[in-house]
């Protein structure tokens, strides 16, 4: 190569080392998130043109008559011709939205294993999460598969998927729910074990701050880089839906499984920002259906059978969700 | 250091060993170790408020010793642990003639390809008065522009937190052209202490050992000799062979490496493939271990093969490429990176 070229590619990638730099002083996002950052807030800008003479066209009507159905409800749609814009009497005779009408159905399913290649998430000696979370998801999908769910699994062997593209590939099966399978680790707790899930979602718990920022390592992303993509998401609609899915299938998990083992705690729905459920764009949670730091939990994750339970408890909560949809 | 000159340095501070080179020509490397006396009494024996690098290893039994960098990274979370890097990022300054002045000196800190930008910040917050000026750049760049190979050259950087790749295209890489594991000295180490401990159970050994006679013995493959050690058994002196517990040690680092080095060699546009291929540089303590190159020369010919280049001056090579950063980085980029 020639000096003046090497002098070239050195001047450009000192520069770009710069502004990387003084991007981080400025506490910016990296370049990869910003332009989603500025389509969600164009999204937002738009969306409140619709939701804002509709709320305020509901909120006349309400006015003008009493309540005798409950609210949140949507009576009645009235049709008008394709191609011509509703009129003022027509927006009157809608109320308030339920964001529930909205997911119509719950079709295509992404089922997220998690960790896998090279990251193996908790590793014990005989057992390690990637193992687990991949022959959960496996038996997931054939049970869903089974009562005519369409099945995106993000990875089905043992291989290392960044977290922006698993979402990458549920955003782009156009999927109506995404579960992520991960297994808890709680070195300080080794005596307890139990089920949570997650919803996307803002937490003052230190603990789940680290948890959350330990599962986005290998993202790319910072929380302080999350936190501004977070402004935009945690207004969303689809956090009531997520959080929806996430006590139905936490309801179901901790029933089937506390019966195989007695002493499970049922540790409930949280909120918590992975990036994994930030980046999708549909209804999304995150399970962990187990815990590796404690002795007798482990032994029970080594049997088949113990893990055929959660995945069929996965199924459940998955199936209860969907058939409140229909 | 006259108070109107400027002195540029580049520092590699590493979870093992933390090296910094100055535009003076000075250059150091210190264990990344810190340790207060741990009562009085220590204090009085060892005659120091601190202690630093090898000689804090060696005085550990009357220190609170701190190694402040996890994979890489600062550990958060604890003040003794920012405070322990803020004593080891002095020292290395001392060494190179910074008499605790912060002002005109302008550094560059190497960190994991995949640090976030969050910890970057923490690491910018902790240098606050230690530096004038600094830059924080990806460490496998630093060592890519110390070399000039910013292009068509992939750099696998083993330290002891991570093992850091970086396709270099001619540009300060992006997420997509890095990958960073977890699996690199430190967890060497551990691997052999544990396998050491099965095969010899009554063997008194430390991590501290392992590590030593790893950095002296590592391997891959086939052994040069039989690897022998001492290690007192009920306080007599006794050798044990510890060859094949060396080579399992050491082998852990390659099926992830191997896997790593092809995907991304696998990323890279096609046409390309062959010259990156055939420009692999080997950097980082982990690169000492004797067969590794010739492993992962093994593994590339079932793509068709390429050729694999150990740096000969492992220990300064990133923070030498820092401190060609720092250099060519004009006064005017500077003043906008105060600390």
């Amino acid at each position: 190569m020639r000096a003046g070229h090497i002098d070239r590619v050195k001047r450009r990638a000192l520069r770009q080392a710069v502004t990387e730099n003084l991007e981080t002083i400025r506490g910016l996002p990296p370049r990869g998130v910003r332009p989603n950052v500025r389509l969600g807030r164009l999204w937002l800008r738009r969306v409140s043109l619709i939701i804002v003479p509709l709320t305020l066209a509901g909120s006349t009507f309400l006015l003008s008559k009493p309540v005798v159905e409950p609210m949140f409800v949507v009576q009645r749609a009235i049709p008008h011709k394709a191609g011509t814009p509703p009129t003022q009497m027509q927006l009157m005779q809608y109320e308030k939205v339920d964001p529930a009408v909205l997911p119509l159905s719950v079709r295509r399913v992404v089922i997220d294993a998690g960790h896998g290649g090279t990251d193996p998430g908790t590793a014990l000696p005989t057992l390690s999460e990637k193992a687990v979370t991949l022959d959960i998801a496996t038996r997931l999908r054939k049970l869903l598969l089974q009562s005519g769910f369409e099945v995106i699994s993000t990875r089905e062997n043992d291989q290392q998927i960044p977290l922006r593209e698993r979402a990458h590939i549920a955003n782009a099966s156009a999927s109506d729910i995404f579960v992520s399978i991960h297994v808890n680790s709680i070195v300080d707790h080794t005596n307890e074990h139990g089920v949570e899930t997650y919803y996307l979602g803002p937490t003052r718990d230190a603990k789940l701050t680290k948890l959350a920022a330990e599962e986005n390592r290998e993202s790319g992303y910072s929380l302080a880089d999350m936190r501004k993509l977070l402004d935009g998401i945690y207004a969303d609609a689809r956090r009531d839906e997520s959080q929806r899915l996430a006590n139905t299938v936490q309801s179901q998990l901790y029933g089937g499984l506390r019966n195989a083992d007695p002493g499970l705690q049922n540790w409930g729905v949280k909120r918590a920002p992975f990036l994994v459920l930030v980046a999708t764009e549909m209804p999304a949670i995150l399970a962990e259906v187990g815990c590796m730091s404690n002795e007798k939990e482990v032994a029970m994750l080594h049997k088949p059978e113990y893990r055929d339970r959660i995945a069929r408890a996965l199924f459940d909560g998955i199936r209860a969700y969907a058939l409140e949809k229909r | 250091m006259a108070d109107s000159e400027v002195l540029h340095v580049g520092i590699d501070l590493g979870t093992s060993r933390s090296a910094i080179s100055a535009s003076n020509g000075e250059r150091f490397v210190v264990d990344s170790f810190v340790g207060w006396p741990v009562d009085m009494v220590a204090k009085k024996v060892l005659k120091r408020n601190v202690m630093i690098g090898h000689e804090a290893v060696a005085n550990r039994t009357m220190l609170d010793l701190h190694r402040p960098l996890e994979r890489g990274l600062l550990k958060e979370g604890s003040d003794k642990d920012v405070e322990a890097v803020r004593e080891l990022l002095r020292h290395l300054l001392r060494l190179v003639g910074v008499d605790g002045n912060a002002s005109n000196v302008r550094a560059v800190v190497g960190v994991p390809a995949a640090a976030l930008r969050t910890n970057k910040q923490y690491l910018r917050n902790t240098m606050k008065g230690i530096v004038d000026s600094l830059m924080i750049v990806s460490e496998p760049f630093a060592v890519a522009y110390g070399l000039d190979a910013l292009l068509h050259t992939l750099i696998i950087d083993i330290g002891a937190g991570t093992t850091d790749f970086c396709v270099m295209k001619g540009r300060y890489p992006t997420e997509e052209d890095q990958r960073t594991l977890t699996i690199a000295g430190d967890s060497i180490d551990g691997h052999l202490l544990k396998l050491i401990n099965e095969r010899y159970p009554q063997a008194n050994v430390t991590l501290f050992m392992a590590r030593d006679w790893k950095e002296k013995h590592s391997f891959v493959n086939t052994p040069p000799d039989k690897v022998v050690v001492t290690a007192p058994v009920n306080g007599v002196p006794t050798q044990f062979d510890i060859t094949n517990e060396m080579r399992a040690a050491c082998e852990t680092l390659l099926p992830p490496t191997v896997e790593t080095m092809l995907d991304l060699l696998s990323r890279v546009e096609p046409e390309f493939q062959e010259r990156v291929r055939s420009n692999i540089i080997l950097s980082g303590g982990g690169g000492l271990i004797r067969g590794l190159p010739e492993a992962l020369q093994d593994a590339l010919k079932q793509v068709g093969g390429g050729k694999v280049t150990y740096m000969q001056d492992p220990v300064f090579v990133g923070s030498d490429g820092g401190l060609a950063l720092a250099l060519d980085a004009p006064d005017t980029d500077w003043e906008k990176l105060s600390a």
